[in-house]
């Protein structure tokens, strides 16, 4: 499903500042990208604002040619999926429980998962390899683990769209690439549009992503990570010196 | 096995609250024999008429109200505990409590009728946690954080009113009422009591058990359960009004009752584990069962009732302690 965000603003107090100001995008179908941008550039709320968590203050999102704030929790849920910090409070939770939840928006309020809705969540665990991890609960996985599981939960949504916000950023390494490797397989093989938000400009060349770079709020520059990425601009966003490598970026 | 543990437990303490309840109807101060019993119950024979009266008007409603009251505390802690994410939550986090000590203190004061005493409990017990929901909202910020900020403060505020009334409260008379219903009692209970409080529980109970899957989203917090798409401000403020509803109801009848919901809640997420498909109906039964324990031990050993809250105080934390110690050690050898 194709996104389009049409000079979008966003303020967090109605008379303060604008987080985001005249953002306007277009995201195509079953695409992979990349919000790219320094602590504070605005990732975040970008990330929100096209989940609908946060409401704009002026110009739309579009989800093919719907209107995103004209949609029921229910029927926004169908479409767009998003992955935020961890929930709080929930350790106790059994990751297929957990993953179960991701069903809630094909049930009536009276419904609940039984064994039918057990087997696809078995299915959607096997998939990402996680079948070992379902009778743990959320607490006694790491962290790596735990975001597979989030990311297994919003396919279990059956969304079109997947936001996430920041997916790598409490990750080692080793994590950072398995779930980097995972979100570009399932823009592939599960036929989704993902957006993810990440201040490592690393990240985008791994994925060869659709990189928006963002700054103070706005749009600098929209396009193919090895066309945005240059280091002359990397410079002057990040304020540090740069030196680029095939695939990668070092930090002088 | 495994997978049939919490249909096991909860089929067992069914069974247990059963037994628990006939002998309820035997136990007391004035001892009646099995025999006894099935002769008031099943004949019209005069010789035990006694028997008759003292069972089907003292001691059944009694046991009915203490066993309802077990499940509305119950359930209703658990629910908070889910809702705020937190397992210390009590179901007097909003204020019901004082708000409902309050209203029964003024009628008291005022010197109503029992029913009006339940009645004033009952309203300013739910006012209450209105005022604590309109101050939540002046904050204009939707988090459980706001809320439970807001139930502290309206809390002390009814904590502070409550004060007041007994001060004002003639001292031989009155403010011993006031004391002794704070502290929570059954005495007062007759099947009219049964007739309005079961049906209200019993409502707000079926009402829960079809949702009761969806609570545990509400727990995943705002962003999360909106994402998953539940209509989060919706379930979770008709989550809390069940949970008030409950307690306020219960409260209004038999005063405050300290620590059931925040015990019995604890015991059955560690047989349950944290799912509210399970956990509800373990609820429903380990709450009866513990409060209907606890009215026989009120009623029966000593010549005065003893207060609800002092007995549900010192077996609640014992068990509490017992319960967690134990819950931790294999929690951490669990872990190596």
């Amino acid at each position: 499903m194709s996104i389009k965000v049409n000079h979008v603003f966003f303020a967090y107090q109605k008379h303060g500042p604008d987080t985001l100001k005249d953002i306007s995008l277009n995201i195509a179908n079953q695409s992979l990208n990349v919000i790219l941008g320094l602590n504070g550039s605005g990732k975040t709320t970008l990330i929100k604002v096209l989940a609908g968590i946060c409401e704009t203050k002026r110009g739309e999102v579009y989800y093919g040619s719907t209107k995103l704030n004209t949609l029921t929790y229910k029927e926004r849920s169908k479409i767009v999926s998003y992955v935020g910090q961890y929930a709080k409070g929930i350790e106790d939770v059994k990751v297929k429980d957990y993953l179960a939840y991701g069903l809630l928006n094909s049930f009536a309020f009276y419904q609940s998962p039984k064994e039918k809705e057990m087997k696809q969540v078995n299915e959607i665990a096997k998939k990402l390899g996680i079948e070992y991890l379902l009778d743990k609960t959320l607490g006694n996985i790491s962290g790596g683990e735990r975001q597979i599981v989030s990311i297994a939960s919003a396919l279990a949504q059956n969304a079109k769209v997947i936001l996430l916000d920041e997916p790598t950023s409490a990750l080692d390494l080793k994590n950072q690439s398995v779930v980097l490797a995972l979100l570009k397989r399932i823009v592939a093989s599960e036929k989704r549009t993902v957006i993810l938000s990440t201040h490592n400009p690393n990240h985008a060349l791994l994925l060869n992503a659709n990189v928006i770079l963002i700054d103070s709020g706005k749009i600098l520059e929209v396009g193919s990570a090895k066309k945005i990425i240059k280091l002359d601009k990397l410079r002057k966003i990040y304020g540090v010196n740069f030196k680029l490598g095939k695939d990668f970026v070092f930090k002088v | 096995m495994k997978k049939h543990k919490v249909l096991l437990f909860f089929l067992s303490s069914l069974l247990i609250f059963l037994i628990i309840f006939v002998a309820a109807l035997l136990i007391g101060r004035y001892q009646i024999s099995l025999s006894d019993f099935f002769k008031a119950i099943f004949t019209n024979d005069e010789s035990v008429e006694i028997e008759r009266n003292i069972i089907v008007n003292l001691r059944l409603p009694r046991t009915i109200v203490a066993g309802v009251t077990g499940v509305a505390l119950s359930v209703s802690g658990l629910l908070y505990q889910e809702t705020f994410q937190n397992k210390l939550v009590s179901p007097d986090l909003l204020g019901v409590s004082n708000g409902a000590g309050v209203g029964a203190a003024l009628a008291i004061v005022l010197g109503l009728s029992t029913a009006f005493v339940n009645i004033f409990a009952f309203a300013i017990a739910v006012g209450t946690v209105l005022l604590t929901c309109l101050v939540a909202k002046l904050f204009r910020n939707a988090s459980s954080m706001t809320l439970l900020l807001s139930g502290i403060i309206i809390s002390g505020l009814m904590g502070s009113v409550l004060a007041l009334i007994k001060y004002f409260a003639e001292a031989d008379t009155q403010l011993a009422v006031i004391t002794y219903w704070l502290m929570g009692t059954f005495s007062r209970v007759d099947m009219m009591s049964v007739y309005v409080l079961a049906p209200i529980v019993a409502i707000l109970i079926a009402i829960l058990l079809i949702l009761r899957w969806r609570i545990n989203i509400v727990a995943l917090g705002k962003e999360e359960a909106e994402s998953k798409g539940l209509n989060y401000k919706f379930y979770r403020y008709l989550i809390i009004g069940i949970a008030t509803l409950l307690t306020a109801s219960t409260v209004a009848f038999c005063g405050t009752i300290s620590w059931v919901g925040l015990v019995i809640p604890h015991i059955v997420r560690i047989i349950s584990g944290r799912d509210t498909r399970k956990s509800i109906p373990l609820c429903i039964t380990f709450g009866a069962v513990f409060m209907v324990v606890v009215d026989i031990i009120s009623r029966s050993f000593t010549d005065q009732e003893i207060p609800l809250s002092a007995i549900t105080g010192i077996f609640g934390t014992v068990i509490f302690i017992i319960v967690l110690v134990r819950y931790w050690r294999s929690y951490h050898e669990h872990q190596g």
